[in-house]
């Protein structure tokens, strides 16, 4: 588990990561969405006690990370997969990791295995590829056996046998009753992966969400009808929400096409469109984003 | 269980001993300071003069002439065992799986210096010991470890390896560029004692000789005490405490600052 309480960072005068308040609960996979920028990869520097918070507290699995007696096994991370000497063979960049927290070498090779680079353990890191890169910076993160699992983009470079494979393994690992936090900015890759959602836009929540409850939201119904006025009191009444969709049309969330039709007949209008509809998960995401960063340019 | 200091040193040196270069370099260094150490000699037999005998110290010079270049090896490699970190990116692995800051630094300062002072002390010895045979072969008097003061010399020429190397990684820690931590430890161990007491006037270069650290510290491994100068001991403790005040604001810098 890891909880946030009014996490902030400022770089000069730049706030990156704005009084972030979330928890990140065990046995499910956590997608951390938001913009380039949002400060995704500042927070989880921030959780790692990397970065220097100005403001707030960070707790992994109850107490600051810096604390945990063996670190590996409180938390695996993938922060940045160039991040190796490229000089080192992909085994002795494990070995190093191992050796840090007294784990035996054979873990090292298991892990080499499982992510596929039992290949190459003995070449250079630097002719890696970025996909095989990837996959070297999952096996340092999965290396502990960790309550925690960081991935800051982990599908980045890889193939689609590769992004398969990453979505699996995180699943199976939430599945395990570990807690993951999987970075990413395309809400299409999260939707296949994660069980819940935080999104961040300039460093602020933006929303804090069951994955369900987001594609529920994400859906509508549109609506086209004679007074438009009368029926959106009605539907409002009702508890639905409406929005001025294109040319004239309403689109209501909350409310079935069938509620609709029904409010519709009681109130005597007549309607010439009742479509009910899905955003991609994409659009409902970016409609998410777009709306943080217009409340954020009025609020300035 | 728990992750120990003693893991982190293992850690550390599995990073040392994984890049080839780190072994190689060091072992140049040697060969620098056996080799360069052994001609410098034999010239400076060739020209011995009876007349001035008493200023003639057989150990320092059979150290001193290879010194001058190992010690930018030394320095640098302590340097690199930083700024690779930075370059590369990898401090922040590495702070990940040891993240306590003090424990990581400390596990690397003492292995460098580990590492230094144990390859110093092999080339002081292989350096006086060539040395005075072509010091002997060029005819000049020379000296022997039984001899007073001698073996305080040359084991203490290893102790300078050691700290040279520490400044290096106190550099590379302070200012996280290859580039100018290298820049900073040439300058400070090599261009200012070397070159700065010839542009200064007299009485400012005997200050610059007697007190800049490196200068001072080189005074253990002389046998032949200048009466201007600090004496042994005293002159490597001043080098020490440069070298400790480098790492003291090292650690500090390390503790606070974002990785
Ligand atoms: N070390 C730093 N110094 C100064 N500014 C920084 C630093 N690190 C991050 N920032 C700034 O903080 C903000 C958040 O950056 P961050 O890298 O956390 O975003 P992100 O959500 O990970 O973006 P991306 O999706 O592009 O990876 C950015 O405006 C960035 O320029
Ligand atoms: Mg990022």
């Amino acid at each position: 588990m890891i909880q946030l309480e009014g996490l902030t960072k400022r770089y000069g005068d730049r706030t990156a990561v704005d009084g972030l308040t979330f928890t990140v609960e065990p046995g499910r996979v956590t997608g951390f969405l938001g913009p380039n920028g949002a400060g995704k990869s500042t927070t989880m520097r921030m959780i790692l006690g990397l970065d220097r918070p100005d403001e707030g507290r960070v707790r992994v699995n109850g107490r600051d990370y810096v604390d945990a007696p063996l670190p590996m096994r409180e938390v695996g991370a993938l922060l940045d997969a160039r991040a190796v000497h490229g000089r080192r063979t992909a085994r002795n960049h494990l070995l190093w990791l191992a050796h840090s927290n007294a784990i035996p070498g054979k873990r090292v090779d298991e892990v080499l295995h499982l992510v596929g680079l039992g290949s190459v353990t003995r070449k250079r890191s630097g002719t890696f590829s970025l996909g095989m890169s990837q996959r070297l910076g999952i096996a340092a993160a999965l290396l502990g056996d960790s309550k925690v699992l960081l991935f800051d983009e982990p599908v980045n470079g890889l193939d689609p046998e590769g992004i398969k494979w990453i979505r699996e393994l995180m699943r199976g690992l939430a599945d395990d009753g570990r807690t993951v936090l999987v970075s990413s900015h395309l809400m299409s890759e999260m939707a296949l992966t994660a069980d819940h959602l935080v999104v961040i836009g300039k460093g602020k929540l933006i929303a804090d969400v069951e994955m369900r409850e987001f594609v529920r939201h994400s859906s509508g119904v549109l609506v086209r009808a004679e007074d438009q006025g009368l029926l959106t009191r009605r539907l409002t009444e009702a508890g639905a929400c409406v929005e001025p969709g294109a040319e004239g049309a309403l689109v209501v969330t909350g409310l079935e096409a069938k509620e609709i039709g029904r409010l519709a007949t009681e109130a005597r209008v007549v309607l010439s469109e009742l479509t009910p509809q899905r955003l991609s998960l994409e659009e409902a995401y970016m409609n998410l984003t777009r709306d943080s960063l217009e409340f954020q340019a009025v609020v300035a | 269980m728990r992750a120990t200091i003693a893991d982190t040193f293992r850690s550390e040196w599995t990073k040392f001993r994984t890049i080839p270069s780190n072994i190689s370099t060091m072992l140049t260094a040697v060969v620098l300071m056996v080799g360069l150490g052994t001609v410098t000699a034999y010239r400076a037999g060739e020209g011995y003069q009876a007349a001035a005998s008493r200023a003639f110290d057989a150990t320092y010079i059979s150290m001193y002439g290879g010194f001058l270049f190992a010690e930018i090896a030394v320095g640098a490699l302590g340097v690199l065992v930083m700024t690779s970190e930075y370059v590369t990116g990898m401090i922040r692995t590495s702070l990940t799986v040891v993240p306590r800051r003090g424990r990581l630094l400390a596990a690397k300062v003492g292995l460098f210096g580990g590492i230094a002072l144990v390859a110093g002390e092999v080339a002081s010895f292989a350096s006086f010991l060539l040395g005075q045979a072509a010091i002997g072969a060029a005819g000049a008097p020379t000296a022997t470890l039984g001899q007073p003061g001698v073996l305080r010399a040359v084991a203490g020429m290893g102790l300078i390896w050691g700290l040279v190397g520490l400044v290096g990684v106190a550099l590379g820690c302070l200012l996280r560029s290859t580039m100018m931590a290298v820049t900073v430890l040439v300058a400070v161990n090599f261009l200012i004692p070397i070159i700065g007491p010839r542009l200064l006037p007299e009485s400012a270069g005997e200050v610059l000789m007697t007190y800049w650290p490196i200068s001072a510290g080189l005074q253990v491994a002389t046998t032949v005490q200048n009466a201007d100068r600090l004496t042994p001991w005293a002159g490597l403790g001043l080098m020490a405490a440069f070298t400790a005040v480098l790492l003291a604001m090292a650690f500090a810098l390390f503790y606070s600052r974002d990785a």
